[in-house]
Parts: C-alpha cells; sequence; structure tokens
C-alpha cells in the first residue's frame, strides 16, 4: 500500500514537453503530468491511441490500439533480455484501451503477472474521436453515440468495474486515484513503480468537453466524484488486501456530480436516485471491506 | 555437428535455439503448435537461455516480440493461416518501425486446415521479407540466416519464413545440426538501438530522429526508404548464403532461388516450398524421357528476384508457374509478379499459370511432369487450350 504523501514532497521536477496539445482544462493531462512527476526519467513510455494528454520526457513508443499490454509485456521482457531491469516499462492509456479494444490483451498480461506498470487516464468515453460510448462510459450519460432521443436515455448500462476486474486477476496492485486528490495520486504511483509483477491505477481524467462543464471546473467535478461515492479511491494489494484511501465522513449526494455536467442533464429524479442507490451500496460494500482489510466482491 | 531425424518443426525450433534468441511467444495453432511445445520443454528443461511467452493469441505473441525487439533483443515468434492473419495489424508496425523479428509461418489455407500459401501470401503490405522453404534441413538453416539478413544494419527488416504445415511440419526428415559454438562464431549476437532506452534520453533529439526515420516531413518517404530496404536485402541475402556456405557447407542457390537442372532447360517450372521438392522428381522423369525442363525454385518472393529471372528468361523460352495461393479475381501472385518482371526482356518467353495445391490438394509428380510437358510444347513453338490451368 502507498505511503501518505504532503504537497511538500511531491518532486518538483516537471516532466512534461510544453506546449502540449490537450484541450484547456483537460483531466488527462493533469493525470500525465502528475504520474511522471512520480516516475521520473528512468521509464519507457508506451502510448496507444488516446487523446493528447501531456507528452513528457520520457523514451516513447508509439504502439498499436488493441495492443496496450501485450506490447508493454513485450517490452519488458526485452528489458530482462538484456539485463535492464532498472527501467520501467509504463503504459499510459486512455480508456477505450484498457476497458474495451485493449482489454483482451491487458487481462491476459495481468493473468501472467507480466511486470508492467499501466496507468489509465479515465475520461469515460472516446474523447478523441469525438465523445463516442466506451466501456467506460457511466449509465444516462450523453455521447455523440448515446443520443437523447424517444428510444435514448444516454448509456443504457453502467461502466464496467474495471479496477475490481483487475483486482479479481489477483495482481500485485491495482489503485483509483483522481485529479482532485494529487498527493494521494503521487504516492500510488511512486508505490507501483516500486512492486514487480503487474500494476494498474485508473485515473479519473474529467473531460470539460465530453462531460460537458466549464474548463476551470475540473478539480472541482473530480473532487465532488470522490466525495460522493462515484469515484471511490482505494487499493488492492494481490487482489485480498484493500484499503480506502478517503473516507468522507459523509457521502455528498451524486445530484451534486450529476449536477456539474451537462452530459446528464436529461436526468430524471428517478434515474438519479438510481444512481444514488448503486453509489452508495458501493461504498458500503468498500467501507465493510476497508474495516476488514480485505476485498469482499 | 550431429545429425538427426526430425520434424519440421522441431527443426524450426532447434534454429531458434542455435540462434540463441532472447525472447519468444507464440500461441498455439495448428500445424505450428508442436513449435510452441519444444520451445516450451527447451525453456523448462533450460536447454538455453530465453524467454518464452505463452499467450492468449497471436496479437499478443507478435506484440511482444515487437516489444521485446525494441529494446535490443532477439526475438522469435511463429504462427499459421488465421493465426497469422488474426497477427496483420501489429506486423505493419513491425515493419514500420524496422524491428529484426523473424517468424515462421507454417502454412494452412483459409478454406480449411490443409497447406497453401494463402496466410503469407496475404500479408504481402505489411513490409516484411517473405522467404519460402522446402525441407527441414532448409528451415533450420533459414532461421540462422534470417537472423543474419534481418540484423544486418543495411538491411533491419522482420522476415517471415515459410514452410508447408504437414508436409513439413509433421515428417521426419534427417537433418545436420550444426554446433552452437560454429552458429555462435557465425551469428553475432543482436545490436540494441540505444535511442529507446532512457540514458541520456532527451525527447526533442529522439522526436527528430523519429521524423526523420518517417521521412523528414514527407510521409511518402516512409514508405519509399522502407521498399528500397526490402529490395536492397537480396544483396545481403546473397552474401549471407555464401558466407553460410563456406561455415556451415551448404547452399540453396543464391538466395534468392535455387535452379535444378537448369542449364540446357528450354522450359522451367517455378515452384515455391514442397512443391519444389516434388517437382525435383517430376524433372528427373522428365529428363530421363529426354525433355529439356528444369526447376526455378523461389525462395524469396519478397524481394522478388527480378534480376534473376530477367536472366533466365532470355535462357529459356518458357515458364510454368505453379501458384498454391490465388488472390481471388486476380489469378497466381507469382504468375502477375513474376510476367510483370521480364516484360521489358525483349525476346522474353510464353508464361502458362498453374493453380495447383491449394486447400492442400494433392499434387502428384505425374501432375508437376504434366506441367512440364505443357511448358515445353509451348517453349517449342506449340500451342495449348489454355494459358490458366487448374490442377
Amino acid at each position: 500500500m502507498s505511503e501518505r504523501m504532503t504537497r511538500a514532497q511531491v518532486p518538483l521536477e516537471e516532466r512534461g514537453l510544453t506546449p502540449g496539445s490537450a484541450c484547456q482544462g483537460c483531466g488527462a493531462a493533469l493525470a500525465a503530468r502528475l504520474a511522471f512527476k512520480a516516475l521520473g526519467p528512468n521509464v519507457i513510455r508506451l502510448m496507444i491511441p488516446c487523446c493528447p494528454d501531456t507528452m513528457t520526457n520520457n523514451p516513447l513508443v508509439v504502439g498499436v490500439f488493441e495492443g496496450g499490454g501485450a506490447h508493454l509485456s513485450g517490452i519488458s521482457r526485452g528489458l530482462k533480455a538484456i539485463n535492464r531491469t532498472d527501467i520501467k516499462a509504463v503504459g499510459f492509456f486512455g480508456d477505450g484501451g484498457t476497458y474495451d479494444i485493449g482489454f483482451q490483451g491487458l487481462s491476459a498480461a495481468a493473468e501472467r503477472n507480466e511486470d508492467i506498470l499501466v496507468i489509465t487516464k479515465d475520461n469515460e468515453a472516446y474523447m478523441n474521436t469525438g465523445n463516442q460510448r466506451s466501456g467506460s462510459t457511466p449509465q444516462y450519460a450523453m455521447t455523440s453515440t448515446n443520443p437523447i432521443g424517444p428510444r435514448s436515455r444516454g448509456k443504457a448500462r453502467p461502466k464496467k468495474n474495471i479496477p475490481m476486474i483487475f483486482a479479481a486477476h489477483y495482481v500485485p496492485y491495482v489503485a483509483t486515484a483522481s485529479v482532485a486528490f494529487p498527493e494521494d495520486l503521487i504516492a500510488k504511483v511512486t508505490y507501483a513503480k516500486g512492486v514487480e509483477g503487474f500494476r494498474l491505477i485508473i485515473i479519473q481524467s474529467p473531460c470539460p468537453v465530453g462531460w460537458r462543464y466549464s474548463p476551470e471546473k475540473t478539480i472541482e467535478v473530480s473532487r465532488v466524484g470522490v466525495q460522493s461515492g462515484v469515484w471511490p479511491l482505494y487499493e488492492v494489494v494481490d487482489g485480498d488486501k484493500f484499503k480506502l484511501s478517503y473516507k468522507p465522513k459523509e457521502l455528498r449526494p451524486v445530484s451534486e456530480y450529476i449536477g456539474y455536467q451537462a452530459r446528464f442533464r436529461h436526468v430524471t429524479d428517478v434515474e438519479v436516485a438510481e444512481v444514488q442507490e448503486r453509489a452508495t451500496s458501493n461504498w458500503e460494500q468498500l467501507l465493510k471491506s476497508d474495516e476488514l482489510g480485505r476485498l469482499l466482491i | 555437428m550431429s545429425s538427426e531425424v526430425i520434424v519440421g518443426n522441431k527443426a524450426c525450433a532447434t534454429g531458434v535455439k542455435l540462434a540463441r534468441v532472447q525472447v519468444a511467444s507464440a500461441y498455439p495453432i495448428t500445424p505450428q503448435t508442436t513449435i510452441t511445445q519444444y520451445l516450451s520443454e527447451m525453456h523448462a528443461n533450460a536447454e538455453f537461455d530465453f524467454d518464452f511467452v505463452n499467450v492468449e493469441g497471436e496479437l499478443t505473441a507478435q506484440l511482444i516480440v515487437q516489444g521485446a525487439s525494441r529494446v535490443g533483443a532477439r526475438t522469435f515468434t511463429c504462427t499459421a493461416g488465421p493465426g497469422l492473419l488474426y497477427m496483420h495489424h501489429p506486423m505493419q508496425e513491425t515493419g514500420t518501425w524496422r524491428l529484426p523479428v523473424v517468424m515462421a509461418v507454417v502454412h494452412r489455407g483459409y478454406k480449411g486446415m490443409q497447406p497453401d500459401h494463402s496466410d503469407l501470401m496475404s500479408q504481402q503490405w505489411t513490409g516484411w521479407i517473405h522467404w519460402y522453404v522446402e525441407h527441414a534441413q532448409e528451415i533450420l538453416d533459414t532461421v540462422l540466416m534470417a537472423y543474419k539478413v534481418a540484423e544486418d544494419m543495411r538491411v533491419r527488416i522482420p522476415v517471415a519464413l515459410g514452410y508447408d504445415g504437414y508436409v513439413l511440419s509433421y515428417t521426419a526428415e534427417p537433418v545436420d545440426i550444426p554446433s552452437q559454438e560454429t552458429v555462435d562464431a557465425w551469428l553475432p549476437p543482436n545490436k540494441a538501438l540505444p535511442s529507446i532506452l532512457p540514458d541520456g534520453y532527451d525527447a526533442r533529439k529522439f522526436m527528430m530522429e523519429l521524423m526523420q526515420m518517417l521521412g523528414g516531413g514527407d510521409p511518402q518517404q516512409a514508405w519509399r526508404s522502407h521498399h528500397e530496404a526490402i529490395v536492397g536485402s537480396e544483396q545481403v541475402l546473397r552474401e549471407t548464403m555464401d558466407s553460410f556456405e563456406k561455415t556451415f557447407g551448404r547452399r540453396y542457390g543464391n538466395g534468392m532461388i535455387e535452379t535444378y537442372m537448369m542449364e540446357d532447360a528450354e522450359a522451367a517450372i517455378v515452384a515455391m516450398g514442397t512443391i519444389a521438392g516434388s517437382t525435383r522428381a517430376a524433372v528427373d522423369d522428365l529428363r530421363s524421357d529426354g525433355k529439356k525442363v528444369g526447376l526455378i525454385k523461389l525462395r524469396s518472393y519478397i524481394p522478388f528476384p527480378e534480376t534473376d529471372f530477367q536472366e533466365w528468361a532470355e535462357r529459356v523460352k518458357s515458364f510454368a508457374v505453379v501458384d498454391r495461393s490465388i488472390c481471388p479475381g486476380k489469378g497466381g501472385p507469382v504468375f502477375n509478379k513474376l510476367r510483370s518482371t521480364v516484360y521489358n526482356v525483349e525476346e522474353r518467353p510464353d508464361i502458362l499459370q498453374f493453380h495447383a495445391g491449394l486447400g492442400g490438394k494433392e499434387v502428384r509428380i505425374g501432375d508437376l511432369y504434366s506441367v512440364g510437358e505443357k511448358a515445353l510444347k509451348v517453349a517449342e513453338g506449340g500451342t495449348v487450350e489454355s494459358l490458366v490451368e487448374w490442377v
């Protein structure tokens, strides 16, 4: 498990290359900036098709969309073969490359416990191509392929619980993080960097364009997502040991989180209540696991 | 050196071992499967120091070797038929990034599981070197030569090495196995391309190098340099064949083609893989009947031996091309390529197209005898009913 970090411990050195090509208020650009501060120079970064975030001063390999986990495994195996285990193979993927098209290879890499670190900037849709739905899009969100109409209330089904799916591969480390909690995010990446085996960190990365809120609200949206239990922060070690990273005394209502985002502007009170119920019951389950220190699935 | 009676897939795995491959990865598919088993056994028994990754699909197998090759490891993968199709997308990248991966393709067709060349032929646009071999000894020897050519700094292109499933993969033949010391002396370790390691890494410099490699802002230049590197590999293969013979005492023609009874031939049968083997026997029969027919075995389909065929086009009066694959609606790939290759030869020979062995259909020595007869008839000024025939 990661150790609590203070702001003073956050590395000062920036690895991002400017100017970047991300949109204003891009959560993913911030996620990359923070994550690579923690990773430092001795990594090979694998990029697969995704939104532009923050390019960093690290060796960059660009690979096929569907092959993130597999390609990263190859880089890691190759580094072992040339006796350079000091260099870490790190993938910085989007949700499409993690939840959808890249899922098979990533699941298999987890099953083989490949020595790789995968960081996913989760903006909950194919934002690079213009906000089409992905397996990560939450229920009722409007996307360009889930328009609202007589036959559609936005996306029909909830998002995949991808951190728990990977925890169920019994891998050394799975964590969730948020750009609104930078010390926690950096602490988790720092911990994951030193672990051998398969590691996955999913970072909630709000997208002002796709989620439809004002760019200056990224941190607020992200924070309320965590505080309402929609995006709980936690760590799972070996698919078993469990710890909540952030436990508000009381959850804020999910309506606050939803209210920021025009992708949900069509939702009814009944639909909000449904989302609330799922968030609450999931939170209660996580609290129980946290109490036990063991994951109850 | 020792001599053993082994199947084609064992000869292939033995070549991989002798080449001291560092990272291999594969997914089982008939008729390639036993290569993965031989490699797994070699790994389990620590027969040599390598990493073998048993993966969940061919796409991953190709990406494992692509990733490992990026950082400079010597890599190997193998597949067949549908598995090769599943690799198609990352194969393009392995070619584009000029990674010296070597892959065995144990031919399996799409219309059924029996062998034809439609699998590897369907991957012509992926930017690899494509070779076809005839027997188990040639598999082992060509695996070694593949690394020598792919890793040459003048080439840096992945090599796909095709051999017929079942007929070669599961058939035992005597194979001379060179000693590890001999191979080590002939095949030096792969050199890493240092630019991808973080040591002294500078992103802006790397981006400039990348831009340069991708054509310096001219998007067409990336294709041009890729094409020219593959065409240039012909010279490297010829050199490699000469040095292989010096060290190991065997050779396969000039590397691009291998000829049999061609010195005084009036007509030539052009064939690949195991059909070339049967054609040798057919040529023997034709010769004992006084018919001047020879064999040109096509080893390298990409790059295509253009100068060789242009030279032979001036010496023979007809070519009979036996294609073991077809692009439906377009015809046999070797026939079409050969015909355009000799177009500018002043007195070019007639060229006959024979479709044979598709879907694993048996091709008998008698069938090839008749192919030779028809070629000779045309060479002597006679006519045949059709220039295209299904054997």
